[in-house]
């Protein structure tokens, strides 16, 4: 009886543990999120200041990292975890150094949103980078409301939309080289948006990450470095599977 | 019902005597007789137990008698339950329309934040899915840095407005209410349209006070001109001096109500800049001193050497604002004093006048725009009507207050409440090398 006491004590406080770490991942989602959007807002609206609190405030982001980091050793060295809840620790693992690198990758952005800013703006408004940007912003949230809903399906589906933030990429890569070539005043311009769009391609890469994490997480299967038609049919597979 | 249950009972164990009394021993027949009737008996509560179980699949037994009625008990009180049951099933489901009607979204939370239940308002503003959010913890799925801060904060007085990472050109104020033990609701509501309206009013002002600038220096430099002009005639001396002062007058409320729209379109907290107040109210005062129409004492009370952290620019207006007030309305008699002191819960700048003075209804409305104490006169002492709302604003950017005491009559002290996180204390370094 009291053993059956001791065990049940020890899983809630593992539990708690668990849940708790997955709350600061979320909690640094927000915030990494949030760091988007406004690089994002200060490129569109030439917003210097902005650009430059994103760029300061990158190191709450690693903070944030070095923490659940460590949170997720502690779990690991006094819990030893087993099966699920082992992929929950290594899929957090993961997952955070992904935001941290969206982290990054915002900074930049911030970083040369505020210097673009004192330059002349094209007549477009970066109305091609906003859009990219809105994309892979969602991209990300989506990401991040898989991971909280433990949504495998989302995943998926949210991990196929890289293909259309990679297309996207390469159409505005395409548009800033005819820039450059018709006038070569754009040029220093151009560099600078071709850096931002290049930022944004691989936040949308990292949020696909999250996303197979997500996969990993829910069925176990690490479905890195294979197509997602082929995760697609083993996905569908374990669900049909569950539901019989 | 019972007496006939009784006397069957009494008929039966009879009958057992007198069969018994006939033929063979008493005993047998009256227990063979006992034993029939409590056979009969048990055959009656085995139909009724089976029909309870299978209530919804079978009829009621055919029973008279004590069975029946029991019967007929149990079927009253369980039509009377079925009753009470859908009345509440259709009051639920009414009140289930009527919040899944509201315009505005409804999130009802556990005392841990989880999602117990929200409207369809709700999933489509922030983007929930039923029934897979259900149980999740709400910070999991709006996790805008503000809305955590506010949702494990104690402050639900006023609503938090975010921009939904989903729909970025949209504006939610979201609002938690506690109730009960523990749990809250969690009101989203759409306020995208004011917030255009109002940021379309604060362009409006600021765009309206530009354009107005530029036709204002044409005319106040031909006024100057004319001013001047020796071949004008003396007649006009007057009138145009008049002019002058107004066209003034009117840069001067353009130039305020520019800064009132600077302050507001800087939304959020003021720099933290160090800045050396005493410095900056020795020049004041100076400033002060040197205006014609002052009253006749004038004093500075330095009691502290702390600065502040925050825009100079913004402290040195607020200053200003409330000492040319005080200078202004303030009879050639009379003293103004100007006070700066540090305690233990914050900073404080005030002015003291022994002026006029201020009616009591009138305090509550001092700071709103162009809000005149005595109409006539103020417009006679010239000013635009802003000084104190500019006040206002910088002080809460500032996260500071503005507290008015005034005795009709008597005076007015206007103080600056600054808190603790705000003070500079300048570096020690100066004393010790002195």
């Amino acid at each position: 009886m009291e053993t059956a006491d001791l065990t049940h004590h020890i899983s809630k406080r593992f539990n708690e543990d668990l849940e708790k770490v997955r709350n600061q991942v979320l909690q640094m989602g927000g915030f990494v999120e949030q760091q988007l959007h406004k690089a994002i807002t200060a490129l569109v609206e030439g917003d210097s200041r902005l650009g430059e609190s994103v760029a300061t405030d990158d190191y709450k982001v690693n903070g944030m990292e070095v923490s659940i980091d460590e949170e997720c050793s502690r779990i690991l060295a006094l819990r030893a975890p087993a099966a699920g809840d082992l992929r929950v620790i290594v899929a957090i693992i993961k997952t955070i150094t992904d935001l941290e690198r969206i982290g990054d990758e915002g900074e930049k952005i911030g970083y040369i949103a505020s210097r673009l800013a004192t330059m002349e703006r094209p007549a477009d408004k970066y109305r091609e980078v906003k859009h990219l940007g809105r994309q892979v912003a969602q991209m990300v949230h989506d990401a991040l409301d898989a991971f909280a809903r433990m949504d495998s399906q989302a995943a998926l589906k949210t991990a196929q939309e890289d293909r259309m933030v990679d297309e996207e990429y390469e159409a505005i890569q395409r548009q800033c080289m005819t820039f450059m070539m018709e006038d070569p005043r754009t040029i220093r311009r151009a560099l600078e948006i071709m850096w931002i769009v290049r930022s944004l391609e691989r936040i949308g890469d990292h949020a696909k990450n999250i996303c197979e994490y997500v996969i990993y997480m829910v069925h176990g299967k690490d479905i890195r470095h294979t197509s997602l038609e082929d995760v697609a049919k083993q996905i569908d597979q374990a669900h049909s599977l569950a539901r019989r | 019902m019972w007496t006939f249950a009784l006397a069957r009972l009494a008929g039966i164990l009879f009958l057992g005597l007198i069969l018994g009394l006939l033929v063979g021993p008493v005993w047998l027949w009256v227990l063979a007789a006992a034993c029939i009737y409590l056979g009969w008996q048990l055959l009656n509560l085995h139909r009724l137990d089976r029909w309870l179980r299978l209530r919804s699949q079978i009829d009621p037994p055919p029973l008279g008698g004590i069975w029946g009625d029991v019967i007929a008990q149990v079927v009253r009180l369980h039509r009377r339950k079925q009753y009470h049951k859908q009345r509440l099933i259709q009051l639920f489901r009414e009140l289930r329309r009527s919040t899944a009607a509201l315009p505005d979204g409804v999130i009802i939370l556990s005392p841990q934040s989880d999602i117990v239940w929200f409207n369809r308002q709700a999933a489509r503003l922030l983007g929930l899915k039923r029934p897979i959010d259900i149980g999740l913890r709400v910070d999991n799925l709006i996790r805008a840095p503000e809305f955590v801060h506010y949702l494990h904060g104690e402050d639900f007085a006023l609503p938090l407005i975010i921009r939904p990472p989903v729909q970025m050109d949209l504006y939610l104020a979201l609002q938690l209410v506690p109730y009960g033990a523990g749990q809250s609701l969690l009101l989203v509501r759409d306020v995208t349209r004011q917030m255009r309206l109002e940021a379309m009013r604060k362009d409006f002002v600021a765009n309206a006070s530009h354009e107005l600038r530029t036709p204002l220096t044409v005319i106040s430099g031909y006024l100057d001109t004319l001013a001047d002009d020796p071949s004008i005639d003396q007649s006009w001396t007057g009138p145009i001096r008049d002019m002058r002062a107004q066209a003034q007058r009117m840069n001067a409320i353009i130039a305020d109500l520019l800064e009132l729209s600077r302050l507001e379109a800087s939304d959020g907290e003021a720099p933290r800049e160090p800045i050396e107040v005493p410095r900056m109210l020795e020049r004041l005062y100076r400033d002060a001193l040197a205006r014609s129409d002052r009253p006749r004492q004038v004093e500075l009370n330095l009691e502290s050497t702390h600065g502040l952290f925050g825009a100079s620019h913004e402290i040195e207006s607020t200053f200003t604002n409330l000492l040319v007030n005080a200078l202004k309305y303030t009879p050639a008699d009379g003293s103004v004093r100007i006070r700066w002191w540090v305690d233990e819960e914050g900073a404080y700048f005030s002015v003291t006048d022994t002026g006029i003075g201020i009616p009591s209804e009138h305090i509550p409305r001092l700071t709103e725009r162009f809000y005149r104490v005595d109409a006539g006169r103020s417009r006679g002492q010239g000013g635009s009507g802003l000084g104190l709302a500019i006040a206002k604003h910088a002080l809460q950017r500032h996260d500071g207050w503005l507290e008015v005491e005034s005795v009709e009559g008597k005076g007015s002290t206007f103080t600056c409440h600054f808190p603790l996180q705000r003070i500079w204390k300048p570096a020690v370094r100066a004393v010790a090398s002195a």
